[in-house]
């Protein structure tokens, strides 16, 4: 007895195991086996489900995520929505991993950088077979070039993001900075240093930036725009970061460690914000348009007294700026795209992306896509989002009017780029252009050491007569 | 012939009467459990590692990831990978072991009850998640002038460092941490062993005058040399596939500095989509551990029964 005993504990052992693997989902994920055997005696359509995976976009988001796939249901009762709700930290790798498995959502949340991977990876979908010409119009061309590789639409955008620094408005002022004419025309780096250096006094650094890890790519991102490299690629094709451009910055960012107008350590991402807000950091980066509404609320809860302040902040008004121009650039700034894609899996079929294109539409349009921008401080990037866009009150009109600009800035990846293009300069970007870069922030290397090793990895990867020399024009 | 014919009868039944058959169906759920979820992954790995990996249609691509992972160029991390993991073990692993057997000898004295007290304190960090861990020990490593070993430098009178964004600091930082926070279950293994010994070896070292150290050294070394053998293997195992640290507290940098091997099969395998070379780095991966192990064996292994 004691014998079967164990050994039906030993199968339930292994049973729960193989049933912790099975996927239960796998039924229902495409037309019901009801509708599919269909007896011919309606001509209702099939039922189908859509998988869709995102992150946090806005801190509402997976919340209206699910009201809005309530909403599509009503008008559309044969097609229901699973939301998988991920987080930013773990969005990608469950992404990956899921891709991988042949076992992709229908849709997913993508930075336009990564969309390469994808494509590379052979599970992301054409999607403009199946949208309108009408729908398609509705979305800014700008932001629908991001999410195009050869010529080929991969997915709708959500929203075009800037990143560029940020500053205690009041600190600024007190040094001489003429804050809304730099948020209106612009400034240069030296007039940049200036203001920094003026900025600098005891424990309060005229300039923060977050560059610990791989923050260090947001730096070389955010002054890379503002020292022309807007883009990994020229517009014939030619890989920008080997250019005089890279050198300008590199010495431009090797200057700004070695002043002490910034510190010469290395600061995380949560402590940039903080520094500011505690008094102890005048201009800080990166800075998107949205911080204002961490200003806001902080100020709120210093007033109010309630203890849900950051400890020690002092009660300031933040302006969004541009980032400063190097070496005689353009202006420019820098800017991604996040969208949603259509991903292949198992289960796909011609009428099932018929589907998910109708249902992502859906979202990244209207007052779905506008709520949502309100809340990220963004202007929609269609024009149906524009027509529904409803603004908080109490937003800073400067701050509004110079993210707008910053927008207008944002140059897209020029056309004919493949996805093996992208890929190898991802992988420039993470394995060596980064880790130089860290080298020169913690004082270990020179700008042009680093210039000559990104330029050597640079010819390596794309052979030299596909890299730019000199300087971009 | 007959006879023969019995005797084959008699070896069958032997070999598989009642009493076998429940222990092979006893073994046969451990066996499904390890075939499917060891056995299986390891032999798709070598499989895949030589795909060109892809959800829809993978393309045989014979050796090409290996030969990609091998062939030296400026942007092949993995020897540089390679040798941040040798460096990291050669380092970790001694001195675990060193501060393991140390501290199970200093516990070793006390009542059984703060002799347990001690085992579930050093135990404690292995019960905590890594990820929760990385945290505390990047406040720890903070470089700005508050961070809490820049605080105890300033206090010694010492330059504040720069501990994960300098590559003078940041593979030392790994290993600090490493050397702070894993010893729970070398040092349960140890006291066990410890208490293995019989005290007649003590009594007749003491009769015979013999000092503290030359205890340690003729009388316990020796007889947990296989604990320290077991203890080391696996150590070196678990070394050579670190990754959560360096995932965690650097990603690898500065100037890919702390880049180990975990790390950069992970970042091939989900962050560039690269399945097949991933697969490939593993299995030259497992090759390298299980000619380490086995150098080991060779080497500490001669006068241990296993």
């Amino acid at each position: 007895m004691k014998k079967v005993i164990a050994l039906l504990l030993c199968l339930s052992m292994v049973g729960c195991i193989f049933a912790a693997c099975g996927n239960n989902d796998a039924p229902e994920t495409t037309a019901s086996v009801e509708n599919q055997t269909g007896n011919g005696e309606t001509d209702a359509p099939k039922e189908d489900k859509i998988v869709i995976m995102a992150p946090p976009v806005t801190a509402s988001y997976l919340e209206n995520l699910k009201v809005w796939a309530k909403d599509f249901q009503k008008i559309y009762p044969h097609l229901s929505v699973e939301v998988i709700e991920t987080s930013w930290g773990d969005h990608n790798g469950k992404l990956a991993t899921m891709a991988q498995a042949g076992e992709a959502p229908d849709i997913a949340e993508v930075s336009s950088g990564a969309i390469g991977t994808f494509v590379e990876m052979g599970v992301a979908v054409d999607i403009a077979p199946y949208l309108s010409e009408e729908r398609l119009a509705d979305y800014d061309e700008n932001a629908l070039n991001y999410m195009t590789i050869e010529d080929t639409l991969y997915g709708l955008p959500l929203y075009l993001t800037i990143q560029s620094i940020g500053a205690n408005k009041g600190m600024l002022e007190s040094v001489g900075a003429d804050v809304e004419k730099i948020q209106t025309e612009g400034w240069t780096y030296e007039q940049f240093l200036e203001i920094i250096k003026a900025g600098t006094k005891e424990n309060v650094f005229g300039f923060v930036f977050a560059n610990a890890g791989v923050t260090a790519s947001d730096f070389i991102n955010i002054f890379g725009a503002g020292a022309g490299l807007d883009n990994n690629f020229t517009e014939d094709l030619k890989y920008s970061f080997t250019s005089q451009n890279l050198l300008d910055l590199l010495k431009a960012v090797e200057e700004m460690t070695q002043s002490g107008y910034m510190p010469n350590y290395g600061v995380e991402a949560g402590q940039r914000l903080v520094m500011c807000q505690t008094g102890n950091a005048m201009i800080f980066g990166k800075a998107m348009p949205l911080f204002e509404a961490n200003f806001i609320q902080n100020n709120a809860a210093l007033e109010a007294n309630d203890g849900s302040a950051v400890e020690n902040s002092l009660k300031m008004d933040y302006a969004f700026l541009p980032v400063p121009t190097i070496g005689g650039s353009e202006e420019s700034c820098y800017g991604t795209v996040d969208g949603l894609i259509a991903m292949r899996n198992n289960n796909t079929t011609e009428e099932h992306l018929q589907n998910v294109a109708l249902f992502m539409d859906y979202i990244c349009s209207g007052d779905r896509i506008a709520s949502c921008m309100n809340e990220l401080y963004l202007t929609p990037v269609c024009q149906s989002g524009r027509d529904a866009l409803v603004l908080d009150e109490g937003r800073d009109p400067a701050n509004l009017a110079a993210a707008s600009r910053c927008i207008d800035l944002v140059k897209a990846p020029p056309a004919g780029v493949t996805a093996e293009m992208t890929a190898t300069a991802k992988s420039l970007m993470d394995e060596v252009i980064v880790p130089k870069f860290q080298l020169l922030l913690a004082g270990e290397s020179n700008a042009e050491e680093v210039y000559k090793a990104i330029c050597e990895a640079a010819f390596d990867a794309f052979g030299e007569e596909n890299c730019v020399s000199g300087k971009l024009s | 012939m007959k006879k023969n014919q019995g005797l084959r009868l008699n070896r069958r039944r032997k070999f598989f009467n009642d009493e076998d058959r429940w222990g092979y169906l006893f073994i046969a759920a451990a066996m499904i459990i390890f075939a499917v979820f060891t056995l299986y992954p390891v032999i798709n790995a070598v499989y895949t590692s030589f795909f060109d990996y892809k959800p829809f249609g993978s393309k045989y691509v014979g050796l090409q990831n290996y030969i990609e992972t091998l062939k030296y160029s400026k942007r092949n991390l993995f020897y540089k990978a390679a040798w941040n993991t040798l460096v990291y073990t050669a380092i970790v692993v001694p001195l675990s072991l060193l501060i393991s057997f140390s501290v199970a000898i200093m516990i070793l004295p006390f009542k059984k009850r703060t002799q347990s007290v001690f085992k579930a304190m050093y135990y404690l960090p292995g019960v905590a998640s890594g990820v929760a861990l990385s945290v505390v020990w990047l406040w720890i490593y903070d470089s700005s002038p508050d961070g809490l070993f820049n605080q105890l430098l300033q206090f010694l009178h010492i330059p504040t460092q720069n501990w994960l964004s300098s590559t003078k600091t940041s593979m030392l930082s790994l290993i600090i941490m490493a050397l702070l926070s894993s010893h729970g279950t070398s040092i349960i293994t140890y006291i066990a062993a410890l208490h293995g010994i019989d005290n007649s070896y003590f009594e007749a070292a003491e009769l015979d005058g013999a000092s503290f150290m030359q205890k340690v050294r003729l009388i316990v070394w020796p007889l947990v040399k296989p604990t320290t053998l077991f203890l080391l293997v696996t150590g070196v195992i678990g070394s050579f596939q670190v990754f959560m640290n360096a995932f965690m507290m650097t990603g690898g940098g500065p100037d890919n500095s702390t880049t180990m091997i975990g790390l950069l099969i992970y970042n091939n395998a989900f962050v560039y989509a690269k399945y097949g070379l991933a697969c490939a780095q593993a299995i030259l991966l497992a090759i390298v551990i299980a000619i380490v192990s086995l150098i080991q064996f060779k080497l500490m292994g001669v006068d241990v029964e296993y």
